[in-house]
């Protein structure tokens, strides 16, 4: 199996803000790229240009998976990410949420079911009576959906508690075992298999 | 895509749909409001008595279709401008086909447009004690006119979603892509209640369906990928 995120020259304006400007980096299975500035340097933005939420003013990136590049779109579907901006439905419960989103990955329920065993929330529960903490382990068991190779975190610790930390850093370890992850926070973060920094001056 | 997948991610989006309006019940209750509110309005204002025989094909028609077309401008634009409003459209990017998902919104939006006529239809025909010569020309009459308002409002929900000022750009883009749609339905609701021949509007609100799905079909993906 194989899997490589790499970018260069990427670049993004907004109006004459430039937010990013010539970044570069690359990652593998079993790394992470980790991209760290203070708030407003663009981290998220890098995050969502590489999700390919959003266009770069400039630059490539190229997903190879399994020596195939995506394109944009199947990148977009082939990748788990997690955000403070990514909400679910509140209307749903955590595994109605779950199980929408697999279908629409043309994944089975059971692998809904089991992303949400993984982060140990109630799946009756609605999204919209979670707290903060218990959103972003939803946020982990969505992104962990399918058990993509590329994992984008932006804040991925953001909310949750001393055990919902050690959670998420063992879920992130047991990712790296058959993927990679770029995680993107304010502060430098101890990290597992980093390969590479970047940090982004804003 | 193979077609049973493309399906199965239509089906989930209109499914979704459903649970969530049944469960909140936002589009059906502004649907009722907005139509229960009209009706009684209309129907006092200008009850069975206060038309004229030769003018109540020539108005109540239009009356029909305005009363439609402002309750499901109430609640169908929602389709995805509720996504950027709610931050789900992240979720929804990141998972989503734009094909299936486009059909699954507008295959709900048909739904409830056509709930919203099965309610609408019956007491205005009642209210108005108004007899429609050729019941199976009306129902052809509401069936493409509410497939082509169902699908013109989604793709206008579409366009205006990452927009500012959403409630004055969904006024100015439905206005040449309803208008249309609208005059053939009036037409043809018109020529239901008097028994007259269809002539070339069957075929040109047909025309004018196919035409809007063709086109929603080509420009969803541009305008919901970034």
């Amino acid at each position: 199996m194989s899997a490589r995120l790499s970018f260069s020259g990427i670049s993004r304006r907004f109006g004459r803000k430039r937010v990013l400007e010539q970044v570069a980096g690359a990652v593998e299975i079993g790394q992470v790229l980790a991209v760290s500035g203070a708030n407003g340097s663009g981290k998220s933005t890098l995050l969502r240009i590489l999700a390919g939420l959003m266009p770069a003013s400039s630059g490539t990136i190229e997903y190879r998976l399994e020596d195939r590049l995506l394109d944009s779109g199947e990148r977009r579907r082939a990748l788990g990410y997690v955000a403070p901006d990514l909400a679910l439905y509140e209307s749903l419960t955590v595994v109605e949420n779950l199980r929408f989103f697999a279908r629409l990955r043309g994944l089975p329920a059971s692998a809904a079911d089991d992303a949400v065993a993984r982060v140990g929330l109630a799946p009756e529960a609605f999204y919209g009576t979670l707290s903060s903490g218990q959103r972003q382990r939803l946020r982990w068991a969505w992104a962990l959906l399918g058990r993509p190779r590329l994992l984008l975190l932006d804040e991925p610790f953001q909310n949750l508690d001393a055990a919902g930390e050690a959670l998420a850093r063992r879920l992130l370890d047991e990712h790296l075992e058959n993927g990679c992850a770029v995680v993107a926070s304010p502060i430098t973060l101890e990290l597992p298999k980093v390969h590479e920094r970047i940090h982004l001056a804003g | 895509m193979s077609a049973s997948t493309w399906l199965a991610e239509a089906t989930a989006v209109f499914v979704k749909e459903w649970r969530s309006e049944l469960r909140t019940r936002y589009a059906l209750n502004t649907f009722g409001l907005f139509a229960v509110t009209t009706l009684i309005t209309a129907s006092v204002a200008l009850g069975p008595a206060s038309l004229a025989p030769v003018e109540r094909a020539s108005v109540l028609p239009v009356l029909l279709w305005l009363i439609l077309l402002f309750t499901a401008t109430a609640g169908l634009p929602r389709a995805f401008v509720f996504e950027e409003e709610t931050h789900t459209s992240t979720a929804l990017r990141l998972a989503a086909s734009p094909g299936p998902l486009f059909v699954g919104k507008a295959a709900y939006n048909l739904a409830l447009t056509l709930a919203l006529e099965a309610l609408v239809v019956p007491l205005f025909l009642i209210l108005f004690d108004l007899a429609v010569a050729s019941p199976g020309l009306l129902a052809l009459a509401l069936l493409a006119g509410g497939f082509g308002l169902a699908l013109g409002s989604t793709l206008v929900s579409a366009l205006i979603s990452q927009a500012r000022g959403r409630g004055t750009l969904f006024a100015v883009l439905s206005l040449p892509i309803l208008l249309p749609l609208l005059l053939f339905s009036v037409q043809l609701t018109r020529l239901a209640i008097l028994g007259d021949a269809p002539g070339q509007t069957v075929e040109a609100l047909l025309l004018y369906d196919a035409s809007l799905t063709v086109a929603s079909m080509m420009l969803f993906p541009v305008i919901w990928n970034p």
